[in-house]
């Protein structure tokens, strides 16, 4: 992926001023150590396949049968299929519903654990169970769970009155049914950061507040959503990205289906090459897809520097100034 | 006297209405667990009741199906990778986070940037040539080429969760290792390493599970001898379909020892989930 995204601001060292001329005689091969192992396995190991993997994209390939260079006919004949718009509105819609969801419902969540009650750190860790599961094995239990004829979920809505429903395999149901699970899967996720910054309030804030009678939705608004603001962008980073790389629930939960209601790009990436043994198009698809993330990740990462910048900004002119 | 037991009351009755949003929130995302955990233990007539059943004669046959099957292989396989990848990571990562928490190097930001870019590169985007290549070489099918590609996202995750770890770490101690005359190493060994154990444990942690849970890498990459545990998933089929009560067994064998590392790693569990960004 791309080098040339700024970076959130890090503090770097000068080394140390020592006074033993031996140590900094002995200092000078340190760094390659440290660095040289992980950067060339990281060299051979991630972008050399990337690049092959670019080759493989300008290819009619079909391994062991046929392999003809076609230069960037293969993205040509993608971007003007309508199959596989459709398959990145698939993909899109999933991602933005379910990070909605996560971000909406985490936020909710995150504030209604945010007290102080005996057992709440129990309950918590219960609760951040979910997204250190295996999506394949979540994947694979909610689409038992929601099974049209013995599932548990139409047993317990039927008791508020729901009429069943074949979750999996009707044609609207299906792209909710990802994304409750992927909203259950990953909702935990949010919850855990955003309380991380609801917990890095100081409450003597909410107590001035308070005083000045400040209503609770004041309160939220200047004082809370403040310091939500970099875990909210980081949660919706994190997020962002990886439900657009989607694969594994939809794979065991629908199956792409009905028909391609379902099929993220992934999945198509998939499809395409392993299933119809276009090699060459498969390699595209998933390199569109890297382009896509890389501006997806470039952008959201500027707005989580961006207000980093700002403070440090500020900060530069009033040391200036002093 | 009326008073003091008319607070008690109301932060009694306060404390039951605050239980009360936070005991659905906990039960919503509990209760799928809950019901894996129900299933393993059901009677295959009980798994396929309708309406399902809540109360039932809870059976370990399942389990003793499971235990005699070849999927307990296929978890050997499944921890063997993630424990060898898991450590080549941790050796590799923890000297680059230490690298770039002490030195400072020309274009760093790039290179620390780029490391953290990795954890954000789809599987599908190097699964066809990994495809390709291990095909070439000979390495289809082995837990040689499942360690290889996992490492380079559990190096990525190692590198940016242990860098923070690093920079909390005192300057002053290493300051005064050196003028008791060690070496580079040996300040990085003897002062800096084990200050930072708890660091390297959650890594060792997050590694171990990222790789247990992945799929599609090991979908791909594997086809018998090397097939992980979540591949094997996929096999538990009766000649009247897919055998939930194995397939519920099997899945909390993978869900417990999940449940135990989450409980070892919670003081940094944001740490690790928000890749070292938060704390």
């Amino acid at each position: 992926m791309s080098t040339t995204v700024p970076v959130p601001a890090l503090e770097t060292q000068a080394p140390p001023a020592v006074s033993a001329s031996s140590f900094e005689r002995r200092a000078r091969w340190f760094p390659w150590l440290l660095f040289g192992p992980t950067v060339l396995y990281l060299l051979v190991m991630s972008i050399f396949p990337l690049i092959y993997s670019l080759y493989i994209s300008l290819f009619d390939y079909t391994p062991g049968i046929n392999q003809t260079f076609v230069g960037f006919d293969n993205y040509g004949a993608l971007l003007s299929d309508p199959v596989f718009w459709r398959k990145a509105g698939v993909t899109l819609q999933i991602t933005v519903a379910a990070v909605v969801i996560e971000l909406g419902l985490g936020l909710l969540c995150a504030m209604t654990l945010n007290r102080r009650l005996p057992g709440i750190g129990g309950l918590r860790l219960i609760i951040y169970l979910p997204m250190m599961l295996s999506p394949l094995v979540v994947g694979y239990f909610w689409s038992f769970m929601l099974d049209g004829s013995f599932g548990v979920i139409n047993h317990l809505l039927s008791f508020v009155g729901v009429p069943a429903q074949q979750w999996t395999i009707d044609l609207t149901l299906a792209k909710a049914s990802i994304v409750l699970v992927e909203t259950w899967m990953w909702t935990p996720f949010v919850i855990l950061i955003l309380l991380a910054g609801l917990q890095s309030v100081p409450p003597a804030l909410y107590e001035a507040a308070t005083l000045d009678r400040a209503s609770g939705w004041m309160q939220f608004r200047r004082i809370t959503l403040p310091y939500l603001k970099t875990p909210i962008l980081l949660a919706l980073l994190f997020r962002t990205i990886d439900t657009f790389k989607i694969f594994d629930v939809p794979f065991i939960v629908t199956k792409g289906g009905p028909g391609d209601e379902t099929e993220t790009l992934a999945f198509f990436a998939f499809r395409e090459g392993f299933q119809f043994s276009a090699i060459g198009r498969g390699a595209a698809v998933a390199w569109l897809i890297v382009i896509v993330i890389n501006v997806l990740a470039t952008i959201l990462i500027r707005m989580l520097t961006r207000p980093r910048a700002q403070a440090q900004r500020v900060l530069d002119e009033e040391v200036a100034v002093a | 006297m009326n008073a003091s037991s008319a607070t008690v009351s109301r932060t009694l009755v306060g404390r039951v209405l605050w239980y009360l949003p936070v005991g659905l929130i906990v039960l919503f995302f509990a209760f799928p667990l809950i019901w894996m955990v129900m299933t393993a233990l059901k009677q295959p007539v009980d798994v396929f009741s309708s309406p399902p059943k809540f109360v039932f004669a809870p059976t370990l046959d399942n389990y003793k199906r499971v235990l005699s099957s070849d999927y307990m292989g296929t978890v050997g396989n499944s921890i063997v990778v993630a424990v060898v990848s898991a450590a080549f990571s941790i050796v590799l990562g923890t000297l680059t986070a230490y690298g770039f928490s002490r030195y400072t190097l020309r274009g760093q930001d790039n290179l620390l940037f780029w490391i953290l870019s990795l954890r954000m590169l789809p599987v599908i985007a190097v699964i066809f040539p990994y495809f390709l290549l291990f095909q070439r070489i000979g390495l289809t099918d082995t837990l040689l080429a499942l360690m290889l590609v996992y490492s380079i996202f559990n190096i990525s995750f190692t590198v940016w969760l242990l860098k923070g770890f690093f920079d909390e770490v005192p300057r002053e101690m290493e300051e005064a290792a050196k003028m008791d005359g060690y070496g580079p190493w040996g300040v990085f060994q003897r002062v800096a390493l084990p200050l930072v154990v708890p660091g390297i444990a959650t890594a060792a942690v997050f590694n171990i599970v990222q790789s247990v849970n992945e799929f599609l890498l090991a979908f791909v990459l594997t086809q018998r001898e090397a097939t992980t545990a979540p591949v094997a998933l996929l096999n538990f089929l009766t000649p009247l379909g897919l055998d939930w009560g194995g397939i519920s067994a099997a899945s909390t064998m993978l869900v417990l020892p999940v449940a135990v590392f989450a409980v070892l790693v919670r003081k940094h569990l944001i740490r690790g989930m928000s890749f070292g960004q938060l704390e």
